[in-house]
């Protein structure tokens, strides 16, 4: 079989695996709105008197015409067909607190978490690779014992705590970093290109504004790392243990290849594929689970506006939320499959 | 290969680092939270702002912006709640308080330069009125408004109405530059299309303008170089940052990042040391028990005199522990600082309740309590008050079940009359002591606890009193005589007004907690 034709099979593949999964995530997307909404739906509590608050909801008129803007006067299913149908088009809907398109409250709400999670995943993966796998080589030595403890202290600490703790350190009395939120106070966000505001600076030339949003990022990455980090190390010593155990990986080390040859060509390639995965959940943990990190550093993300939203009976915003949050998943998973095929051939053949 | 690898790494870096050294545009180098004369300033609060439109706004961050930003017909001076004074119009109003005439003051203008007339008032008002679905529309509920010449304006109400020139003063019913906000979608009716323009931009003649809004982050204000009344802005720009924590708030304060917080707890306030100034008010909500007098809900403590035993039953001295600085115990259920209010509250006096007690009938049954835990008033949460409620109702023979639920849960069986023994809080709807007339049997909150006018008509008959009032000392007295007899006899127990805590470093003058926004960001300026 020709090399072409060979190229053009694996792309059929790929494209037929692709069309697969596109499929299998509408339906789950939609299985996703429906629970949501549903949620929603059976929650109790009267979002309109939550949004409209004790004065302006004595008044029926206000009450009325609140009612109908957001379709609340109709009944469950037209609202949910309603909802899917606008979907179709892109459009959430209206936030009830904002009285905003939620598409635009999420358009800034999600770059800034995927700002920390990406640097935070990054970090995390680095550090994770280095630990675990000197871990796994320095197995039961002092090294694997400080690093077992290390991590240890990493997952038990409560986040929220470690984010008041570091904040105070590194903020209040190191002045190291910079104070909350995602720039300083006196200066201009940039013109939005990515929602990342340290490569939106740097596309606009903006140093002042990169370096300040960088100050800004230490430590929410820090802290959302310490606990990924921990995570991350122990499951790649474990993967690295066991590869290491490996035929291929003796035969490798046996042949008198150079250790960091050993570890980058054949244990660190073999030990991969688990680790990618959990990576990629990690990724997706990170995007929907800051919520308590966000608030200590007065980060405007997703976290914060999920919590809102909920606060508020702000129901299409918590049915959008919980779509966006479905969706990274989706499209995590989809990233760590193709991403499988790529590191090992096996998978793309099958 | 791999050496191509490092070199075009190496590459990128060295591009990235010459693209930063090099680049100049943007912002340029400042020092956050600088706050020295004609600087910036930066508030950190926990916002709750949903628009910088007046005309849709009920929210307090938003009436805080607003009010720097807006003025309006009457405003309150300082710290008082009581007397309205004159903002952009003098008031004069008929014997019979239904007329209430407003002449705009001489001079003043809008940010453009442009005079502040009678039109913008009518529009601006009508405005509020026409947008049904705004949250302050209610405040415009039965008041027509009228042209009497370019510089004159007339509020009509079919009932005296004592409390307008209170009503008047809410960042709400910010008078507008009519032709620049119809010029961009603004009527008066619900085809109103400015939200949009005015969330970007402002058309007001108070001290500051708006210079960008974003809801989840800060808003931005510059000194309005046009601005011609009396509260010249102390600097040059005002940052308002969304800090929800008010531990990020502490810290921010205490290393530099911000000038002022204002939602610190009374003990947050106590750890500032020197360098720092503290304006520790009571706020203007009420925290109070409910016991619900419909048999059907509230069964065997559906008594007045249950309620008696409740209400003496409390050492509130050791309630107001919980609460923190500024807090005070509650007098009754119209707050100290507003006219009407009890000098004194109860004390407790526990042989009075348990002969109140048996005589309700209670015999140790359990009592459920239930509240809202999500939801801290002035940085007072209800949990711990509700444990230490238990906790002396205990000691006075009265078996209480914490029964504690989120705010939008809880909420809707108390507005509907459900709950037979609850922990809630109230505060004004405007700065007027006629917003806790609502308490009174056959009013609004009196309802939900099943109290309808036939139980108590003599009170009913003071809440009557109170509305119709044409002179302010008869108004004053009616609730002086509606406080005493709901504290004697109402199926409320007023416990606690939480405090509120500002605080600033010690290069900020100014600080000054207004019931209505809040934080007064005119009065900032620098020492």
């Amino acid at each position: 079989m020709s090399t072409a034709v060979r190229g053009r099979g694996a792309q059929h593949t790929l494209l037929r695996f692709l069309a697969r999964r596109a499929v299998t995530s509408i339906i789950l997307l939609f299985g996703i709105v429906l629970v949501t909404f549903s949620l929603t739906v059976i929650v109790p509590g009267d979002p309109v008197r939550a949004a409209l608050g004790e004065g302006a909801s004595s008044n029926p008129a206000t009450v009325a015409a609140f009612r109908e803007k957001y379709g609340l006067d109709q009944p469950v299913w037209i609202r949910f067909f309603r909802y899917v149908g606008n979907l179709l088009h892109g459009d959430l809907g209206t936030s009830m607190t904002t009285g905003r398109p939620i598409s635009a409250d999420l358009a800034k709400a999600v770059p800034a978490t995927a700002e920390i999670a990406l640097y935070a995943v990054i970090v995390s993966f680095a550090v994770a690779v280095v630990l675990g796998t000197l871990a796994a080589y320095r197995r039961g030595k002092v090294t694997d014992e400080v690093i077992r403890v290390v991590t240890l202290v990493g997952l038990s600490v409560p986040t929220f705590w470690m984010a008041i703790l570091t904040y105070q350190l590194f903020f209040m009395q190191l002045h190291w970093v910079s104070g909350s939120g995602r720039i300083s106070p006196t200066l201009t966000p940039p013109p939005t290109v990515t929602g990342f505001y340290t490569i939106d600076y740097m596309l606009n030339g903006d140093s002042v504004g990169f370096f300040d949003a960088v100050g800004h990022l230490a430590l929410p990455v820090l802290v959302l790392s310490l606990f990924t980090i921990a995570t991350l190390t122990r499951f790649v010593r474990t993967s690295v243990l066991e590869v290491l155990d490996m035929d291929y990986a003796r035969a490798a080390r046996a042949k008198g290849l150079s250790g960091r040859r050993v570890v980058v060509g054949y244990v660190l390639r073999g030990a991969a594929l688990p680790i990618l995965t959990l990576v990629g959940i990690a990724f997706g943990s990170l995007l929907s689970g800051t919520v308590l990190v966000e608030a200590v550093f007065a980060w405007p993300g997703l976290g914060t506006y999920a919590y809102n939203a909920s606060k508020n009976l702000d129901l299409l915003a918590v049915t959008g939320v919980g779509l966006i949050v479905g969706v990274i998943y989706l499209v995590i998973n989809l990233v760590v499959d193709v991403l499988y095929g790529v590191l090992d051939p096996r998978v793309r053949l099958s | 290969m791999a050496r191509s690898y490092r070199h075009a790494v190496a590459a990128l870096a060295v591009v990235t680092a010459l693209t930063l050294a090099g680049c100049s545009g943007g912002n340029s180098a400042s020092t956050s939270g600088s706050s020295s004369a004609g600087g910036t300033v930066v508030v950190d609060t926990a916002f709750s702002l949903e628009t910088a439109d007046p005309g849709r706004n009920y929210v307090p961050t938003g009436n805080m912006v607003l009010h720097a930003i807006y003025d309006t017909l009457l405003t309150f001076q300082g710290t008082d709640s009581t007397t309205p004074q004159p903002d952009l119009a003098t008031m004069e109003q008929n014997a019979d308080a239904t007329e209430f005439t407003f002449t705009i003051t001489d001079g003043r203008t809008f940010s453009d330069g442009s005079p502040v007339t009678a039109d913008d008032v009518v529009f601006s008002l009508q405005r509020v009125a026409g947008i049904t679905d705004s949250k302050a529309n209610f405040l415009m509920t039965g008041i027509t408004v009228t042209k009497v010449d370019d510089k004159t304006v007339k509020l009509t109400t079919a009932t005296p109405s004592l409390q307008l020139p209170a009503i008047v003063t809410n960042p709400s019913l910010s008078i507008l530059n009519s032709k620049v906000v119809k010029e961009h979608g603004g009527t008066t009716d619900d085809s109103d299309a400015a939200k949009s323009w005015l969330d970007a931009n402002s058309a007001g003649s108070g001290p500051y303008t708006l210079q960008s809004l974003d809801l989840t982050q800060q808003v931005v204000m510059v000194k309005n170089d046009k601005y011609d009344g009396a509260d010249k802005a102390g600097y040059d720009k005002v940052v308002v940052r969304n800090v929800s924590q008010s531990s990020t708030q502490l810290t921010n304060l205490q290393g530099g990042d911000s000038n002022v917080a204002v939602d610190l707890s009374g003990d947050q306030v106590k750890s500032l040391g020197s360098g720092f100034t503290v304006d520790s008010a009571a706020s203007a909500e009420t925290l109070f028990l409910l016991i619900n007098q419909d048999k059907n809900v509230g069964g065997v403590t559906a008594t007045p005199a249950f309620a008696e035993a409740v209400r003496y039953a409390l050492d509130y001295d050791k309630l107001l522990e919980l609460t923190g600085s500024g807090s005070v115990a509650a007098t009754g259920v119209i707050p100290p600082m507003f006219p009407g209010a009890n000098t004194t509250g109860v004390t407790q006096d526990l042989a009075k309740s348990k002969a109140a007690l048996a005589a309700s009938g209670y015999n140790g049954e359990e009592v459920k309590l239930q509240f809202p835990n999500d939801t801290p008033v002035g940085g007072v949460e209800f949990t711990p008050l509700a444990e230490r409620v238990q906790e002396q109702l205990k000691a006075a023979g009265i078996n209480v079940t914490l029964a504690p639920a989120p705010f939008a849960t809880e909420v809707q069986p108390y507005v509907k009359a459900q709950e037979a023994f609850s922990l809630w809080f109230w505060g004004p709807d405007y700065a007027d002591s006629s917003s806790f007339l609502p308490f009174g049997p056959g009013q609004k909150v009196g309802l939900r606890a099943g109290w309808t006018a036939d139980a108590a008509p003599d009170i009913a008959a003071m809440v009557t009193s109170a509305t119709d009032a044409t002179s302010v000392d008869a108004r004053n007295s009616a609730f002086r005589d509606f406080a005493q007899a709901m504290q004697e006899s109402g199926p409320f127990v007023p416990l606690v007004v939480p405090g509120i805590n500002l605080a600033s470093s010690d290069t900020v003058a100014g600080l000054e907690y207004n019931v209505t926004w809040t934080l007064d960001l005119r009065s900032l300026h620098a020492k």
